[in-house]
């Protein structure tokens, strides 16, 4: 993906994150965090550092918007230092050609595996440094596991309906 | 030796994540108040246009609800400039500026332990720290910092906020205070025990500090409790303002009485 494509994809993320999705909050506490999406799709041929740049970046545009400095740009960092980890966690053999992790290229199961493990972790970052000092353990874990859960179900959708199987691509 | 320079290479980029993850801790835990609400939305001329663009969609969804608002203020006042012309000779003559500013509310949230609001009006229209914000039902906060354009407002739901006022009718006041939580309730706290206050009564701005005028309606007490040990009242109030659904507020952009200030001093 080129520079501006990628700039682009993330303007747009951000602008759904802060304009709509930061709107809804189901039962009082649960919001989605769609703009991880952004991390979950980087694909194999980015090096390690440009992901950490990307995943900061697009914390910070998040929260430049929400008044919470730091917030989204830790969670995020820390999603993409662990991103191709996960991938590879979830891919049955290595793999040689570059891949953007989806439906298509790693398979439905697999893919899903990946989603929840990359949301689970952005979102207790997220949730655990938001609730600093922390002293509701049962609003918190609700508030990480419901959340999680929400963003899980609209990634799967959007995934589901990205690409279809079959539309490998390789380098 | 090699092998070890090799690793190090290959985990370069660890270090570049300690150093984003250190600038992110510092800017989350390291900024004060006041810097945090710098770098905040609102006083901020890009994120101020972007929130503008949605608050103008929205305000086309909730336009029914609006106008029905409108309607009851519509006439709630023609009742009030009825039953009021008689003794107006008697009321402060004003002095030909307007004194209260509509804002449209750009960004708002109830959710947090301490929420803010952010408004389309700033310094140059005559909105400074310290004016106090409300609408057609009720008092919803304070101007906290004012940026040229756009303002942050420190709601009823924000831990910091404190705003003086009274049951209606009488005399003593309280502070109206809130701990999280419900953001339909809040606490009258420091209410002299020997005020007659029960369920059912109305909370107004007490008008004794200068962000509001008097009797702008707060909410409806719920419950009263007493405080043995400080011998004060704490009043649960149901709020009158739905801090959810905020669209158009007045600021109280009167200029407070100088002499007033000066006495009072800075707080």
């Amino acid at each position: 993906m080129s520079f501006l494509k990628k700039t682009g994809t993330m303007a747009g993320l951000v602008l759904l994150q802060v304009l709509f999705l930061n709107r809804i909050s189901l039962f009082g506490y649960v919001t989605p965090l769609f703009y991880l999406w952004f991390i979950v799709r980087f694909d194999s041929s980015m090096s390690r550092y440009s992901m950490l740049l990307w995943g900061f970046v697009t914390g910070l545009a998040v929260d430049f918007f929400t008044g919470t400095p730091g917030l989204n740009a830790a969670s995020a960092t820390l999603a993409a230092m662990f991103q191709p980890a996960m991938v590879k966690l979830f891919l049955s053999k290595d793999r040689r050609e570059v891949i953007i992790p989806g439906r298509a290229s790693m398979g439905a199961g697999p893919f899903a595996g990946y989603i929840f493990l990359m949301t689970m972790l952005h979102h207790s970052a997220y949730f655990l440094l938001r609730s600093i000092p922390l002293e509701d353990w049962v609003v918190i874990t609700a508030k990480i596991v419901f959340s999680t859960l929400l963003t899980f179900i609209a990634m799967l959708a959007v995934g589901y309906s990205a690409d279809k199987p079959n539309q490998r691509r390789s380098i | 030796m090699r092998s070890l320079l090799d690793f190090l290479a290959k985990q370069a980029h660890v270090l570049l994540f300690i150093l984003l993850e250190a600038l992110s801790l510092l800017l989350l835990f390291g900024l004060n108040d006041r810097q945090r609400l710098a770098f905040m939305t609102s006083a901020n001329r890009l994120s101020g246009t972007v929130l503008e663009w949605r608050a103008r969609v929205e305000s086309y969804i909730g336009l029914k609800g609006e106008n029905e608002r409108l309607l009851t203020e519509n006439a709630y006042l023609r009742e009030r400039l009825l039953s009021l012309s008689d003794s107006l000779e008697l009321e402060r003559v004003s002095q030909g500026e307007s004194v209260f500013t509509v804002a449209r509310v750009i960004d708002n949230s109830v959710r947090k332990d301490d929420n803010f609001i952010t408004i389309d009006k700033g310094r140059s229209d005559g909105v400074d720290q310290g004016m106090g914000v409300f609408d057609s039902r009720g008092v919803i906060g304070v101007v906290e910092v004012a940026g040229s354009h756009y303002s942050v407002v420190l709601p009823v739901l924000n831990s910091k906020s404190s705003i003086s006022c009274k049951v209606s009718g009488s005399s003593s006041i309280g502070f109206l205070e809130w701990r999280g939580g419900d953001p339909y309730r809040a606490m009258v706290n420091d209410m002299p025990y020997h005020t007659v206050v029960s369920p059912g009564d109305t909370i107004v701005t007490s008008g004794y500090s200068s962000a509001f005028p008097e009797n702008i309606p707060v909410g409806v007490v719920e419950r009263v409790e007493q405080q043995r040990m400080s011998y004060t009242l704490a009043v649960t109030v149901s709020l009158f303002v739905d801090m959810s659904d905020l669209r158009w507020v007045y600021v109280n952009t009167m200029k407070p009485d100088s002499e007033l200030e000066e006495l009072e001093g800075p707080e």
